[in-house]
């Protein structure tokens, strides 16, 4: 009998690939085409040696004041000098360590999401991602072990604006999770009161409700208490940033094969077991894209905050422009760099979900 | 009410007396009577729509009925959890589209139900995952992810999964139905071993080689009833109603 013999497989053919064929296809494939790619190769040699000579080679770095900024490129000193208000806001200088010290407990945190060993992993994350709030709030504030308390009205910059995102993401995370599961409810009133609570905070703007937060709120409270400006922000980030996510989540519970649900039962899983173990793993690798432009969304958010009059970056950097030792019109340097800053922290943001999702892809064949 | 064991019905693992199902006000199941013995292997077949596959999704409350009564092991299905959990324990089910758990390796889809349900160390889960794996001959795949696995090894692990809950019914619902065609054999083979070996199963399949080699009974079904059932000889050889016979003139036609 004849033997069957797979052909073996050859290189595509060279015209195909490498970098010549690219071009040929991407940006000179009709007359259109190679047209616009002119017109922005001109663009980008007309456009782009000015703006590296002006942040760059004619740019101020040294010096301490204004006086320093004698070149007509960027004045960098300005961003040099108040940078340490744009990081810590007030928060006094002898206590920075702690604000130091909780960024790398952060940093620890998500890097030990990602390397320790796969069977417990999951476990010391999720203690780790819970602990991480409580030991924040209590380092920062003080008040035990002889740390001197320092009052929340000194935080501030850009450390306030990472540190508000992420202490209401941690919080709002599971709850949210619990509203879609609510909003899937076979029981009318759980599913109706979800319903409210998600549509309410999905539909009115987060700026009102920063503004209720902080002059609506406090009507509800007992006579006498007062709660902290930030707890108070805090909870209307929370609140906001779960109308969202629930509805990521609804999204993502949706996408889940009924199958699953039906295999799961089959097994004899209990409800919880179910869905803890077999539907949220899922639904979370399908709403990481989301999850993601959430979170992303919820720490930009944060900026607002300085319309109440928190002083996170923005806020300090409006009030380092009318300092009166600073009028030269440093608006664009400042403001560059907070762009800098917030995009440096979302890229990254965006980099870490790219790897959860290609550790959750369990679907390549090897 | 909720464990009802009489000696007549002791012979019987599954009684379905008088089963009726509406969606909404479509009648899919209607007045269907159906006993099980132990060690009974029953083909369920019928044209897409017959509610085959319902009747035996009923049989582990993947679909609720409005009438009539359900007896599995002595136990009456009602709306009790504990009753519930206590059949679905006793039922392994394998489904078409397999359902395995993609997120879960091999091992660990097989582990889940002794670890997280029968409460058992993870050694001991493992080691009878193992076995069973071993028994449906893909032992050396226990690290993969489903996704890494052919249609037909996916739906060999499916079943391997429902063994290690120690079950006393294995429910198939078209277990071959989404596969290629070399892979039907492989997952049949299986099938016709666990036959062998007196497992009490209904499937819902169209393998109609399948269903003469190893069933004991056949039921046909139309229009959410049981149209005739018999041995697998007489059925095939000699319908007695006129659907049975249009039917198998269809599939077995070519």
């Amino acid at each position: 009998m004849k033997e069957f013999q797979p052909l073996p497989a050859r290189p595509a053919p060279v015209k195909t690939v490498g970098a010549v064929a690219w071009m040929r296809e991407n940006l000179f494939s009709s007359i259109p085409n190679t047209l616009t790619s002119l017109a922005l190769l001109a663009a980008l040699i007309y456009f782009i040696p000015p703006i590296i000579d002006w942040a760059f080679i004619s740019a101020n770095w040294t010096g301490t004041t204004e006086d320093a900024c004698v070149k007509e490129g960027a004045c960098w000193v300005f961003v040099n000098a108040w940078s340490y208000q744009f990081f810590y806001g007030t928060y006094p200088a002898e206590e920075i360590w702690r604000i130091n010290a909780m960024i790398v407990l952060l940093l620890i945190v998500i890097a030990a999401s990602f390397t320790l060993p796969k069977h417990y992993r999951l476990k010391v994350s999720i203690a780790g991602w819970l602990a991480l709030p409580v030991i924040g709030v209590a380092v920062l504030y003080g008040g035990f072990a002889g740390l001197d308390v320092v009052s929340t009205d000194l935080w501030g910059g850009f450390t306030l604006n990472v540190f508000m995102a992420a202490a209401s993401i941690i919080v709002a995370f599971p709850f949210s999770f619990l509203w879609a599961l609510g909003r899937r409810s076979q029981m009318p009133f759980i599913r109706s009161i979800s319903v409210i609570f998600i549509e309410f905070f999905r539909g009115v703007p987060v700026l009102s409700l920063f503004f209720m937060g902080s002059v609506m709120l406090p009507l509800f409270f007992a006579e006498g208490t007062n709660v902290d400006k930030l707890v108070r922000v805090w909870l209307v980030l929370i609140f906001f940033m779960s109308g969202y996510m629930a509805e990521v989540f609804r999204g993502g519970f949706a996408a889940v094969p009924s199958g699953q649900y039906e295999a799961a039962d089959s097994v004899g899983l209990s409800y919880w077991q179910k869905i803890l173990l077999i539907i949220l793993p899922q639904v979370i690798k399908i709403s990481m894209p989301n999850i993601l432009a959430t979170f992303v969304m919820l720490f930009k958010n944060t900026t607002f905050l300085l319309i109440i009059g928190i002083p996170e970056v923005v806020q300090t950097l409006q009030s380092a422009l009318s300092n009166s030792y600073w009028l030269g019109g440093h608006a664009l340097e400042g403001y560059l760099f907070v762009f800098f800053v917030f995009w440096v922290s979302c890229f990254s943001m965006s980099l870490l979900a790219s790897r959860i999702e290609r550790q959750m892809n369990t679907e390549k064949r090897d | 009410m909720s464990a009802v064991k009489s000696s007549a019905e002791s012979q019987d693992v599954i009684v379905i007396e008088k089963l009726n199902k509406w969606y909404g006000n479509f009648h899919v199941l209607k007045d269907i009577d159906l006993r099980v013995k132990k060690g009974e292997r029953i083909v369920i077949c019928g044209p897409s729509g017959s509610g085959k596959s319902t009747t035996i999704r009923c049989i582990n409350r993947l679909e609720e009925f409005q009438e009539g009564s359900l007896i599995v092991d002595g136990v009456e299905m009602i709306d009790d959890v504990k009753n519930i959990e206590m059949i679905r324990r006793d039922v392994g089910m394998v489904f078409q589209h397999f359902n395995l758990f993609p997120h879960l390796t091999i091992l660990e889809n097989l582990t889940l139900g002794p670890i997280w349900v029968q409460k058992k160390p993870k050694a001991e889960a493992e080691a009878i995952a193992m076995k069973y794996l071993e028994r449906v001959k893909i032992p050396d795949q226990a690290d993969k992810y489903p996704g890494q696995l052919s249609g037909g090894q996916q739906q060999r692990v499916a079943i391997a999964r429902s063994l290690c809950m120690n079950p006393n019914i294995m429910l198939f619902d078209e277990p071959t139905s989404a596969l290629d065609p070399e892979m039907i054999k492989e997952v049949l083979d299986v099938m016709v071993e666990l036959a062998e070996e007196g497992m009490t199963m209904i499937c819902v399949t169209h393998e109609m080689g399948f269903a003469k080699k190893v069933a004991d009974r056949v039921i046909f079904m139309d229009a959410g009833q049981i149209v005739e059932e018999n041995n697998p000889e007489d059925f095939f050889n000699n319908p007695q109603n006129e659907r049975t016979q249009l039917f198998l003139s269809q599939i077995l036609g070519h």
